[in-house]
């Protein structure tokens, strides 16, 4: 069958638009880039990604690699897509260094790193469901989680 | 001469006192708490000197020195966690329930259900309608015992039993996302060929 130029142009539109749909793995089509979402936010808190600095509000979008930081009067309490809690108290950094939760492929992990402060840790599904994939680290010590609950302070 | 012991004695506090300074440049506090439930998990501390394990909750370790184990766990002071992490604990979000897991187990070399886990059965079904999700991931798994062909092939059964339980109980079959891994993630690390009931189960994750 001779088709003109334009035909065979839609026609594989076409077919790519319903292979797209069918194949209903929504991150093929779409991924978001967002891993938590800011809950709480007391003072001066902001977010820095990619060389620039965010404000920190309720509602913000929380990428990896983003690095949470709160100044002398300030707090920020965070959830991720897996229900893990993590607040940090003033005068605070940390870096979200690895966040990965996909169910499907069996894929799970968290990284975070504190640079300083203090801050409030609550696990989700990732440290229920891969306990060896939870890792949260400080300038000296490496902390693994095991579904769990606790506070550090590092001082610097 | 009592001059020389008054200088002595200086130096010496001014030794300790600049020594403490430079030890508490990265002084680390790691308290463990108790869940909602009241519960405890497990931390695992460590630096390059070693590492200490956090098993009850209000106990805490600390970190002196990146080159020595941390401290043994010990009860931490009340009025450390107060002063210290209040402005934390006070921030720290409402667990907002974005995601819930069920667990659900199996006898050895079964499609069958345990006992516990056919009462949590419903509990499960219940929960799923509820939420009225759209992703709902069932992720079938074995222990380390048999081959990997017969593992995967059983883990794919006990993942797709799972999933005709719930279409039969009224969830849209379009929601369900099922994948099967055999004995390739074990929840609970063990040798080859060892049996063990933790990893004999099907994950069900509702988004």
């Amino acid at each position: 069958m001779k088709l003109s130029k334009n035909r065979k142009w839609s026609l594989s539109l076409a077919t790519l638009f319903i292979l797209l749909c069918t194949v209903g793995e929504t991150s093929l089509v779409y991924a978001s880039p967002t891993i938590a979402t800011v809950q709480k936010v007391v003072g001066t808190a902001s977010v820095l990604r990619q060389g620039q600095t965010i404000s920190a509000t309720v509602g913000l979008e929380i990428w990896e690699n983003d690095t949470l930081r709160t100044g002398s009067d300030g707090s920020i309490g965070v959830i991720f897509n897996d229900d893990t809690l993590l607040s940090l108290g003033p005068e605070s950094t940390l870096v979200i260094d690895r966040f990965l939760f996909a169910p499907r492929e069996g894929k799970f992990s968290i990284a975070l790193r504190m640079i300083k402060g203090t801050a409030a840790y609550l696990s989700g599904l990732i440290a229920k469901l891969a306990p060896d994939s939870a890792h949260f680290e400080t300038p000296t010590a490496s902390i693994g989680i095991r579904g769990t609950k606790f506070v550090v302070r590092v001082e610097g | 001469m009592k001059a020389w012991r008054y200088f002595l004695f200086t130096w010496i506090l001014v030794g300790l006192l600049t020594g403490c300074g430079a030890h508490r440049a990265k002084r680390n506090l790691i308290v463990l708490l108790p869940d909602s439930d009241g519960k405890s998990g497990i931390v695992t501390v460590a630096t390059k000197g070693g590492s200490q394990i956090l098993d009850r909750p209000g106990y805490a370790v600390e970190v002196e020195d990146i080159n020595q184990r941390p401290t043994a766990p010990k009860p931490a002071k009340e009025e450390e966690i107060t002063n210290v992490f209040a402005p934390a604990l006070s921030t720290l979000p409402n667990p907002a329930r974005r995601v819930t897991l069920f667990i659900l187990y199996f006898e050895r070399d079964s499609t069958k259900l345990t006992h516990k886990s056919t009462d949590l059965l419903m509990e499960m079904q219940r929960t799923i309608k509820s939420l009225n999700s759209d992703e709902v991931y069932v992720v079938g798994h074995t222990d380390l015992v048999g081959t990997e062909a017969y593992n995967d092939r059983l883990s794919a059964r006990r993942a797709n039993y799972i999933r005709d339980l719930l279409i039969s109980s009224g969830i849209k079959p379009n929601s369900l996302f099922v994948s099967f891994y055999g004995k390739a993630k074990p929840l609970v690390p063990t040798q080859d060929e060892v049996a063990e009931p933790r990893n004999r189960r099907v994950e069900v994750i509702i988004r």
